[in-house]
């Protein structure tokens, strides 16, 4: 695709994106029915469990790129790979920050050791140290091919953080798309917010693919510059 | 133990998601903004170089 | 193939002993994060024993980290990494070299460290000691199947002291909860079959990760 074709598809993106938000919100907040037993409270469960399964969603992507880096060796993917890990963390820092303030009010605690809770903040250091990585490698191939690397051990370590610490107590309501709880009539509200984060995902993972893709041919120029002065 | 609206705590739920979602977009725009101005530093020096 | 990682290990193992460079820092880091465990938990000096496992492994872990960082950093300093790199082998042969080193070093430091956290912590053990062994032989290999190829990644840093612990831990955070687990079952339970899930999950985590690594590790020695 052209550049003009390119910031065609952002624009149509960010429309889709901004009536998308209205929508969700809407939903979220005046459609769906109020819960029995916390009232409104449950609303947080929208956004919360959305930014989830997003984030999941970019740890999969962060995965997949890796390998592709390592099998192609484009930098292409590499790209990819980073802005996937970014999006990841800032998704599940909303994770960790709305769990708590829901749990607060419900169970009386900001914090429990939950299995849940303790594997998504594990999840969550494990790619800030992937972020980490990729700060400290100075050499844009090696960077590449070490963060492809942790990239894989930190994809492939997250199922066996959550088994072995599973059998601890858990007092996370079951996900709902699990075990088929979740009333009939807040699906309608549940999958628009889960669409429309997918977009917001598609939408800020192009931005930062085109920000790190610009950011490498930028250095690329000063060195050429530096040759040339 | 006061007891505190729940309400509150949704409402701080939901500032804090636009909060950290609003942070991010500004950390991309800043870099964004200081990859342009970059840009235009080497093309200056570059025009400069192609005048002497 | 067990010959040539046998003369990766004992290249390691005979420097090791030559020099006692990272042996004696770990034994000596071990003791002191027991001692400072002392004063930490002075407030539970009655239920201490509840507390050991997570001291014990809190202490195997930092100093294995200690180890590691030498592993390939030591190897950088003298620019022995680019005649390592030169020798006709797999680099995945290399790596488990390394990761055998690294476990026997910090298998004697933990048996060191345990002597001293019975005298410390008042313990009397007879018939624990081989479940001991197996837990820490079998977590142990685990921490290093990760610990080497990180230490390898981290080597490559300008922060590698600083970075290898805060990319470590995470990985391994599996690992330090099974052997946790595993422990406290041995030291404060009877019925030793319940440790059969930890030393399950943790062979797992090491076959996964060994084999991981071993296939990987070609990459992050890349030149």
């Amino acid at each position: 695709m052209d550049q003009r074709g390119q910031a065609r598809l952002d624009e149509f993106l960010g429309a889709l994106l901004f009536a998308g938000m209205i929508l969700a919100l809407y939903m979220a907040f005046l459609q769906a029915p109020r819960e029995k037993t916390m009232g409104d409270l449950q609303r947080i469960f929208y956004f919360h469990v959305s930014s989830g399964i997003t984030g999941l969603t970019a740890f999969a992507v962060n995965f997949a790129a890796s390998v592709m880096y390592l099998v192609r060796r484009n930098r292409w993917w590499d790209h990819v790979a980073l802005s996937s890990a970014e999006l990841g963390v800032m998704f599940l820092s909303i994770v960790l920050v709305t769990g708590p303030i829901w749990a607060k009010p419900v169970w009386f605690v900001w914090w429990t050791w939950s299995p849940r809770l303790t594997s998504s903040l594990v999840l969550w250091m494990l790619y800030v140290a992937y972020l980490l990585v990729r700060n400290y490698v100075l050499d844009p191939d090696r960077r590449a091919l070490v963060s492809a690397v942790f990239g894989i051990v930190a994809f492939v370590d997250a199922p066996i953080v959550w088994f072995s610490i599973r059998w601890w107590r858990d007092i996370h309501p079951a996900p709902m798309l699990e075990t088929g709880g979740l009333s009939p009539s807040m699906r309608p509200a549940f999958y628009t917010c889960w669409a429309v984060f997918q977009i917001l995902f598609i939408y800020l993972l192009r931005r930062r693919f085109f920000l790190e893709a610009s950011r490498q041919e930028v250095e690329w120029l000063q060195r050429r510059a530096d040759m040339v002065s | 133990m006061e007891k505190i609206n729940p309400m509150n705590y949704l409402f701080a739920a939901y500032v804090a998601i636009w909060i950290i979602l609003a942070l991010y977009l500004y950390s991309i725009h800043s870099r964004e903004q200081s990859l342009r101005e970059e840009v235009r530093r080497l093309r200056d020096l570059l025009e400069k170089k192609s005048r002497q | 193939m067990p010959a040539k990682v046998w003369t990766i290990f004992r290249k390691d193992l005979l420097i090791e002993l030559r020099t006692k460079d990272s042996l004696n820092a770990m034994i000596f880091f071990g003791i002191v994060v027991l001692v400072i465990f002392n004063f930490a938990l002075e407030a539970i000096r009655e239920s201490i024993r509840a507390a050991v496992p997570g001291v014990l492994w809190v202490s195997f872990a930092f100093s294995g980290t200690l180890g590691l960082n030498r592993m390939f950093a030591a190897e950088k300093e003298n620019s022995c990494l680019q005649g390592l790199l030169m020798v006709p082998v797999d680099r995945g042969i290399i790596y488990l070299g390394k990761m055998i080193a690294a476990c026997v070093f910090m298998l004697l430091t933990e048996a060191v460290i345990f002597v001293f956290s019975l005298i410390f912590f008042n313990l009397t053990v007879w018939r624990e000691i081989p479940y001991v062994v197996l837990v820490c032989l079998v977590g142990t290999l685990g921490f290093t199947a990760v610990g080497a190829l990180l230490s390898a990644i981290a080597a490559n840093t300008k922060m590698r002291e600083v970075l290898l612990p805060l990319i470590l831990f995470p990985v391994v955070l599996p690992i330090l909860v099974n052997a946790v687990e595993a422990t406290a079952i041995i030291l404060n339970t009877v019925d030793y079959r319940q440790l059969k899930l930890p030393l399950t999950i943790m062979t797992v985590f090491t076959i996964v990760f060994a084999t991981l690594a071993y296939l990987l590790f070609e990459y992050v020695l890349e030149d």
